[in-house]
């Protein structure tokens, strides 16, 4: 059973992470070149409009008030309007409409990295120094070693090109308009939920290479976190005292191994999802999936700054819920961490 | 064969605890404290040379953005270390990477750091505000 206590302690870190990530954005769009105002009012603005849209946005108050107003702003989540990407449209509906795309790829591809990862880890440590177990380290060491922007276009080659498989990119097939059923803004969800089949079908062929990409990338990590922790509580003595007490391989591995393996490997999987957020920019664009880590590398291109902050934001947020999850179920592996 | 210790009092238990709470407070403030001060000594030093040889508004603002951004970062760090310094400490022993990188020193450092960025920020509002005000 997790305290309340447990949960409420690292919920309050929720602060300080998320105070520290406005700061730092705040002092980085002040410290970079560039005049917000004069990107709104546009470069043939007279000088006169220039200084209006610099008082309307507050920009003249001392530096110390616009920090303390953009905090209260960040704790309200209010970030204004977007200025050039999507002109006079709030941050929050951006997001709203572009942050699903990357949560999706995101789990899928943490779902292939756990669902490959842990078995072939444990597999491999099973069978330490077996053909088994050399095949998995050196699946795991390619699939660490090679980056996303190279394996993604060999894959979209192989199985969109070569062997027409699967579509290069998108999220689904342009003959369906996926905002007509929009619920979740999960296409393979939504698609479910519509009761569409086919729509579902070319949904997740779509969502196939792109989350095979960060999977593979997820899995080659885990599995090698797997295999070491494993190994080290194979070797324990709760586990000889099980076999000796006539307990079959399979069973001591799965059931008092498991558990207690798997707590470092939780770590990887919470801090592995938070970089998969960040790490899908590039996932998104080799595979053409308009998410929000493309529209951050946009907005900071075009100097959309209120865009910035709020996606910036919303990854600080997201990777300390992941973290927050995974120290529940931490306590729920082993109730002592609690203490 | 010494004798068994009494049990303690239940004020005298209070007593015992109460100490090193409040030198861990004082250590912690020490800690954050000298960086801000430091931090602030700096800001001050800095702004007055530029009262006089250059940019002040513009010195103003970059001197606390930068403040800002030390704040952030150790804030940032601090937190970071809090919430997964153990599990980062475990994780290297198991992928056999351990550089000797601990919870407790990221942490310290960090407080440091964010202290240093504090004491900035606050020299640059103060220096600033006086400034304004005479002027």
């Amino acid at each position: 059973m997790i305290s309340t206590r447990f949960v409420l302690k690292r919920l309050l870190l929720l602060v300080p992470v998320l105070v520290g990530v406005a700061s730092l954005v705040f002092s980085i769009l002040h410290l970079s070149p560039g005049d917000p105002a004069l990107t709104i009012a546009g470069e043939r603005a007279s000088e006169e409009f220039v200084r209006q849209v610099e008082e309307s946005l507050g920009l003249n108050d001392p530096i110390w008030v616009q920090y303390g107003r953009f905090l209260l702003d960040a704790a309200q989540f209010q970030f204004g309007e977007s200025f050039i990407i999507q002109r006079n449209t709030a941050v929050r509906e951006v997001l709203a409409n572009k942050l699903p795309v990357t949560l999706e790829l995101a789990i899928y591809g943490q779902l292939i990295g756990i669902s490959l990862g842990i078995p072939l880890g444990i597999l491999s440590a099973v069978k330490q120094d077996s053909i088994t177990d050399h095949l998995t380290r050196i699946g795991a060491l390619a699939g660490i070693s090679v980056p996303i922007f190279w394996s993604g276009p060999l894959l979209i080659l192989l199985f969109a090109q070569v062997l027409g498989w699967l579509p290069t990119s998108g999220r689904i097939s342009v003959l369906y308009n996926v905002e007509a059923i929009r619920v979740t803004g999960l296409v393979t969800v939504d698609t479910l939920i519509a009761g569409n089949w086919e729509m579902f079908v070319s949904a997740v062929r779509h969502m196939i290479l792109p989350a095979s990409v960060i999977g593979v990338y997820s899995m080659a990590l885990i599995s090698r976190m797997m295999r070491s922790s494993m190994l080290e509580v194979i070797r324990q003595d709760y586990m000889r005292t099980a076999r000796a007490k006539g307990q079959g391989s399979k069973i001591t591995v799965l059931k008092h191994g498991f558990r207690n393996a798997m707590i470092p490997v939780i770590t990887v999987i919470g801090i592995q999802f938070g970089g998969l957020l960040g790490g899908a920019v590039l996932t998104e664009t080799v595979f053409a999936i308009g998410g929000i880590g493309t529209l951050l590398v946009e907005a900071i291109k075009v100097g959309d700054y209120p865009i910035v902050q709020g996606t910036v934001l919303t990854f600080a947020f997201l990777f300390t819920l992941v973290n927050l999850g995974v120290d529940i179920t931490y306590s729920i592996l082993d109730p002592r961490i609690e203490q | 064969m010494s004798a068994p210790p009494e049990p303690p009092a239940a004020d005298a238990d209070a007593d015992v605890d109460a100490p090193p709470a409040r030198e861990r407070a004082a250590i912690r403030l020490r800690l954050v404290g000298t960086a801000a001060l430091a931090g602030a000594l700096i800001a001050a030093v800095w702004l007055a040379a530029m009262l006089v040889v250059g940019d002040f508004a513009g010195s103003v603002e970059t001197t606390f953005a930068l403040g800002s951004l030390a704040f952030g970062f150790g804030l940032l760090g601090w937190s970071g270390a809090v919430a997964l310094g153990r599990g980062i400490e475990s994780m290297q022993t198991h992928l056999d990477t351990d550089t000797g990188w601990t919870e407790r020193d990221a942490r310290r450092a960090m407080a440091r750091i964010l202290g240093f960025g504090l004491g900035v920020m606050l020299g640059a509002t103060v220096v600033g505000s006086v400034v304004a005000t005479i002027a």
